[in-house]
């Protein structure tokens, strides 16, 4: 760290200060002391300007005397040091420069050395001044350094969260969409062409969408509409998808690849676990400040229910949190046999 | 060499095609039957009697691995999944043939052609096979459910209906709220793998639900015994009393 008042703005302001010093130094030697125009002048400026450079040299008494390094006495101890010598350095270079360079007549001699008491005590409040000026400096610009550092800390710490909480590629609906496909190009080669023209547009869509921060729904939906023609084929007629949206939704950004997991969980807890068909139903509403999009799932209630939270869904509901810095966007209900996620996108932010 | 009857167990259509296909080309291979699901499989065996199962490890309702636990005889098992790192892991580790999704037809008649050494050893067949449970057993956490067979019926036992188990020879005699059931499972294994925060082992014999046991009393001179909500007294053992202390206290 370097002396703050050597930035060129700071030393303007500074020696207007010491001008403005020096000005009602001058005003009260004519005035309260009596002395003459032309020896309080020279007063004035030998020792304020003196002074001026000697306080910035105050500097590094207080950037090598820290007070968390060393005992209470030790610190007290050498500031006083600090402060007699830059005292006496102060008024031993006023006096030299004065009686050597300038020889003063002897009025303003005896008036200076009448007055070297109250010198001395100027010089010591001005030492303190410096001082405190330069700790309180210090203490700032570390504190705000303190808080810049935190809140990157903090920003990448979340950055880093959100990315490990990206949605993936589920490995074994890949194979086993390869494995249809392998399948049908045996059967039906048609099918498989038209198959593997999804899951790429699916596989391609994923990849690119959820670098993305945002998105539209409407995006999400056709990423969805994909993934469903691909688990139709796998399961046939195991399944219906129902989307019902006000049109107005469609445009609203949301993060990307949110609802897919929900989607997942509906087939892997639903479709997969159940011998009887099951009905997938998507909802987007705005309700309130809040975009609400449900997605809901019929499931057979003698399989093993789904205990506590899936892995997925807690994952959007920390995503969640941390893109709106909100809780409960994500609420589960599950009775009777259907299993309900709504989700809660807060309207007007990103 | 005489004919291998087979059966698919699959829950995917298209998956039980893709095999069919390419066992046009090996006549040796018979399929008797295919089945989506678990429940099915086991009637089909049962029915059959095939040499050889292909078996989809991830199925509806029962995966296969539980369904191969309820056979009273084990047929040469070719597993088939998509990916399963703890199947893999359990195959490889115990030289259990397998097929990863989707193979190709080369493959698949390698599978066959080391399955029909097994069939001629039907010993080293089932060891093969139990060592593979071993193993997931092992690989296994908390246990989400039980699967037991109780004559034709087949149950699916969520391990949050268990009230406590009770150790007989091979088996244990699981008490639920819908009635007890026999499994061919040792009390280790249950004791490994239900949460610990949930059950205690109490007796040599016996693991209780913690928060089923109403209260613990002084029985004999030295020794105790508790009384679960149905009223049923259960003997405590010594080191079984101390466990008890310790989350009482």
């Amino acid at each position: 760290m370097n002396n703050p008042l050597l930035i060129l703005r700071n030393f303007i302001f500074y020696t207007f200060i010491w001008i403005t010093f020096a000005v009602i130094h001058i005003l009260f030697l004519l005035n309260a002391a009596g002395l003459g125009f032309s020896d309080a002048v020279l007063d004035s400026l030998v020792f304020n300007v003196i002074y001026l450079w000697l306080g910035l040299g105050l500097w590094y008494p207080v950037k090598y005397l820290s007070i968390d390094r060393n005992s209470s006495f030790r610190f007290a101890a050498q500031h006083i040091l600090s402060a007699i010598v830059s005292s006496s350095l102060w008024i031993g270079m006023s006096l030299f420069i004065l009686f050597f360079i300038f020889s003063p007549d002897s009025h303003l001699k005896s008036f200076i050395f009448q007055t070297l008491a109250w010198r001395i005590l100027i010089g010591i409040i001005l030492y303190v001044i410096y001082t405190s000026f330069y700790y309180l400096y210090i203490f700032y610009s570390s504190y705000n350094d303190k808080l810049l550092k935190e809140s990157e800390l903090r920003t990448f710490a979340r950055e880093a969260e959100l990315k490990s909480l990206k949605y993936q590629i589920n490995p074994h609906f890949l194979f086993n969409s390869l494995n249809s496909i392998s399948s049908l190009t045996l059967i039906d080669p048609a099918k498989a062409r038209e198959m593997t023209i999804k899951l790429s547009e699916y596989m391609r869509a994923t990849l690119s969408e959820s670098e993305k921060q945002f998105h539209k729904l409407s995006e999400e939906i056709k990423n969805l509409r994909l993934y469903l023609d691909i688990e139709k084929v796998r399961f046939g007629n195991k399944f219906e998808y129902v989307e019902e949206f006000e049109d107005s939704c469609t445009g609203i950004m949301i993060p990307p690849m949110i609802l897919q997991p929900l989607l997942e969980n509906a087939i892997k807890y639903g479709v997969y676990e159940s011998l009887e068909k099951v009905t997938i139903k998507l909802n987007c509403k705005k309700e309130n400040n809040y975009l609400k999009i449900t997605v809901e799932n019929n499931y057979d209630e003698d399989s093993l229910s789904p205990s506590g939270e899936k892995i997925g869904i807690r994952n959007i509901k920390n995503r969640l949190s941390l893109i709106y810095r909100q809780d409960n966007l994500l609420v589960v209900e599950n009775k009777r046999g259907i299993f309900k996620v709504n989700i809660f996108i807060p309207l007007g932010e990103s | 060499m005489s004919k291998i009857s087979a059966i698919i167990i699959d829950d995917e259509p298209l998956a039980r095609e893709i095999i069919k296909a390419y066992l046009k080309s090996i006549p040796q291979v018979e399929v008797t039957s295919e089945c989506s699901n678990g429940f099915e499989g086991i009637k089909a065996i049962n029915e059959f009697k095939p040499d050889l199962i292909f078996l989809d490890v991830q199925m509806p309702k029962i995966s296969g691995f539980e369904m191969l636990e309820l056979l009273d005889e084990l047929p040469v098992v070719i597993f088939t999944t998509a990916y399963d790192q703890y199947a893999l892991k359990a195959f490889e580790t115990n030289a259990a043939d397998y097929l990863l999704k989707p193979f190709s037809e080369e493959r698949l008649k390698e599978a066959i052609s080391k399955a029909s050494l097994f069939l001629s050893d039907k010993k080293k067949n089932s060891e093969t096979i139990s060592k593979v449970f071993e193993q997931m057993d092992k690989q296994q956490e908390f246990l989400e459910r039980v699967v037991v067979k109780n004559g034709p019926k087949i149950h699916i036992i969520p391990s949050d209906k268990i009230l406590y188990i009770e150790a007989q020879d091979d088996y244990v005699m699981l008490y639920t709220t819908e009635g007890r059931f026999l499994k061919q499972k040792t009390m280790k294994f249950f004791e490994d793998h239900l949460n610990p925060e949930e059950f205690i082992r109490i007796h040599r014999s016996y693991l209780v639900r913690i928060s089923e046991i109403k209260q613990i009393e002084l029985f004999e001179k030295d020794s105790y015994r508790l009384q679960v909500s149905g009223g049923k007294f259960l003997p405590v053992s010594k080191s079984g009393y101390s466990r008890l202390k310790e989350i009482f206290q």
